[in-house]
């Protein structure tokens, strides 16, 4: 009789028996071939890099078919509910599914913080594996992106936002009534470039006091936080009143006293702009006595020039 | 009292899946009933049902199901649904087409919705045998919102976004007569404008051959004559499904709208045994207290009815308890009113039959014809005394009653008038 056996992953096989693989393939009938290929190697073997083939192939499963699009051209940042029209109840479907297909079972509380697809990969591979589940993503509605953040209106160019250990996303509506659109450009308003890279910036900002940065116990000080770099800007697209920019970025390196992101902006599915490198300064309320020096010219300081207000970090 | 209205029918029906055919086979005494493939097993004596033609839902998988293509379901609503959840959805979209309904004259604080089902035990047994062996956690989400009693009021309120009154009711073969009654009080109140009124019911092997270890299901195997309500050879009923849904509307509804009306509903009455649990009271005295009820409160005298549509399913015991209450309130005039029973083509759809039975009335006072009782060779002498018409006769009925009996001894009679 076959046994058990432990995978180099930390997955315990069990044997895969005939009557496994008809039930999967039952299970899995409305799903592509490739899930079903996935699902079966994956119970074969263990490898969990079968996992984003097979939780993205039931996802689309139950995606309404003139949405399925969305899916095949998603990064992990596509979400769940608003951008794939998939509710609750589906959600649970999708749950029983994967647990059916994986083996595993999942509890109602781990799935409250699903809301992306990147979310939902990371929370099935860490269960698979037995890892600790990734921390939950935070949604901060704007209410409280202002009482957060030491830049407030009008030079606050973040809408609601996410943020979870791996980086941060935020919204913004280019409304057409932005204070500099009446000059940028005479009878013809496009969102300044360097506004974009300023909206990066400010939800790096967000990510440094409401991401889990640093050491443990340690708080980031929000008067603290400046511009200091910034390589490999390109816009592709212009950007104007009406337009919704999905904002995201991510840390590339975190260590005090400097804090690098890349950071990218989409417009629906078109890229607008991106940024390789984004580099910020900051330091803990415990270093609060010495704040590091701006490095830059005053003008290019935008991120930080506002440092009031915060009932959060303060 | 304002009055109702009767103002659009949907059906899908063993005889039908719309009006003109459901009136067709009426007129033409065409039934509904087959050797029903599932039941074509030694260990099942029980060999004919009266199955829904055009809809495959035999699946525990609503996304194998097939149904007409005129009628598009999308997943998101399908995966909550019995398969008389289906056939309810079809039904009211053609009342709806029917009585000409805007979007906004379906969803207002004006309009309810009342719903009879008993569930779908065919879906309900299968969660729970999931449910013992996999886990409690396994249960598919939607598994209840679809199989049990109600089944139909969630889904069709919320898809069809009511916002007036709505429920379920349950009172076994009388449940969508209650709610027909209850609908209608609803309007005449001015509680509400408009109302729809649902019956529905699976008719498959779960919700058909539990009724056999009752001795209630006709043994018979020829399909022909397998169910011959006040036939002296009848010998139980046969089961069926499928869904009916009826408009009612106020007068002034009807007026605003310049609506075509089936006919009026003037009122109703109820009236319990109180004797037993499954069997109807032998001389029949809750239903006859039942309509004497309903011919008071809708101001009509006996001899002013011109048809009954009679409950008798075609069991021994409840044809002839119906027969005597009809007796007594009929004095036994050998020539009027006429009485049929239209179960000798539909079979019994338990909570659908009263919708379905005052669906079959509206269909006979608008378009002028009174459906025959089929398949009666020798009339049961305790039926003495009635005029079981064994005909559909060419004219229409100006005053209509129809009965429904069910379990525990429940007895509704509807009233309604031509419009």
């Amino acid at each position: 009789m076959a046994q058990s056996v432990n995978t180099q992953s930390g997955v315990t096989l069990k044997p895969f028996t005939a009557e496994d693989d008809a039930n999967l393939r039952e299970a899995l009938k409305r799903c592509s071939a490739a899930t079903y290929e996935a699902a079966a190697q994956f119970r074969k073997t263990g490898n969990t890099e079968h996992l984003p083939a097979i939780v993205l192939g039931i996802i689309e499963r139950y995606v309404e078919p003139d949405l399925r699009a969305k899916l095949k051209d998603a990064d992990d940042d596509l979400r769940i509910i608003e951008d794939l029209g998939i509710d609750s109840l589906t959600m649970m479907e999708i749950v029983i599914l994967v647990e059916d297909v994986l083996q595993m079972s999942i509890n109602n509380e781990e799935l409250r913080h699903l809301r992306t697809v990147g979310n939902v990969k990371a929370f099935i591979e860490s269960k698979v594996r037995g890892l600790p589940l990734p921390k939950p993503t935070k949604f901060i509605p704007i209410e409280q992106i202002v009482s957060i953040m030491p830049i407030q209106p009008p030079f606050l160019f973040l809408g609601e936002a996410s943020v979870n250990a791996h980086g941060a996303n935020a919204k913004y509506k280019v409304s057409g009534q932005e204070f500099f659109l009446q000059g940028h450009f005479k009878d013809n308003p496009v969102l300044p470039a360097s506004i974009m890279l300023e909206a990066l910036g400010q939800l790096a900002v967000l990510f440094l006091l409401e991401g889990q940065v640093g050491e443990a116990g340690k708080t980031v000080d929000h008067r603290t936080i400046f511009f200091t770099s910034c390589e490999g800007v390109r816009c592709h697209r212009v950007c104007r009143p009406g337009d919704v920019l999905s904002l995201s970025i991510k840390p590339k390196r975190l260590k005090s006293p400097l804090a690098t992101f890349e950071g990218q902006i989409r417009v629906g599915q078109e890229k607008a702009a991106i940024a390789e490198e984004i580099t910020l300064t900051f330091a803990y309320v415990e270093e609060v006595a010495q704040p590091p020096t701006p490095q830059v010219a005053p003008a290019e300081q935008a991120v930080a020039l506002n440092p009031a207000k915060s009932a959060v970090n303060a | 009292m304002p009055k109702v209205y009767i103002t659009g029918v949907g059906f899908i029906t063993s005889i039908g899946n719309d009006a003109a055919s459901v009136s067709e086979s009426l007129r033409e005494l065409r039934h509904g009933m087959e050797l029903y493939p599932p039941f074509q097993k030694p260990e099942v004596p029980v060999k004919v049902a009266a199955p829904i033609r055009d809809f495959q839902t035999d699946s525990i998988d609503q996304e194998d199901w097939v149904f007409p293509a005129r009628y598009r379901i999308k997943r998101e609503l399908l995966r909550g649904m019995a398969p008389h959840g289906v056939y309810a959805y079809c039904a009211m979209q053609q009342a709806i087409e029917d009585a000409k309904l805007t979007e906004a004259e379906v969803s207002n604080p004006d309009t309810g919705l009342y719903a009879a089902s008993a569930g779908s035990p065919f879906l309900l047994g299968y969660h729970l045998e999931r449910m013992r062996k996999m886990g409690v956690m396994r249960c598919p989400p939607l598994g209840i919102v679809a199989s049990i009693s109600g089944t139909v009021n969630f889904n069709l309120v919320s898809h069809f976004k009511i916002r007036g009154a709505s429920t379920g009711f349950s009172s076994a073969c009388a449940s969508s007569a209650h709610a027909l009654a209850f609908a209608h009080d609803e309007i005449a109140l001015g509680r509400q404008k408009r109302m729809f009124v649902i019956g529905a019911e699976d008719g498959n092997v779960e919700s058909i051959l539990p009724f056999a270890g009752m001795r209630a299901l006709s043994l018979q195997n020829d399909p022909s004559i397998a169910s011959r309500p006040f036939d002296s050879a009848r010998d139980g009923f046969v089961g069926t499904g499928g869904a009916t849904v009826l408009v009612m509307e106020s007068e002034d509804e009807v007026a605003r709208r310049g609506a075509k009306v089936y006919g009026e509903m003037a009122g109703w009455g109820q009236a319990s045994d109180g004797y037993n649990v499954a069997i109807s009271h032998p001389d029949g005295d809750g239903l006859r207290t039942a309509i004497e009820n309903a011919l008071r409160l809708s101001e009509v005298a006996p001899e002013e009815v011109d048809y009954v549509n009679a409950h008798a399913t075609s069991t021994p015991i409840g044809d002839i308890s119906e027969a005597k209450a009809l007796r007594t309130i009929f004095k036994g005039n050998p020539s009027r009113p006429a009485i049929s029973s239209t179960k000798a083509l539909t079979g019994h759809g338990l909570s659908l039959a009263g919708a379905m039975e005052a669906g079959f009335c509206a269909l006979a006072m608008k378009e002028g014809f009174i459906p025959g009782s089929a398949h009666i060779s020798n009339l049961d002498p305790a039926c003495a005394g009635l005029n079981i018409i064994r005909a559909t006769l060419p004219q229409r009925p100006n005053v209509v009653i129809s009965n429904s009996s069910g379990f525990g001894g429940a007895n509704v009679c509807l009233v309604f008038k031509a419009g």
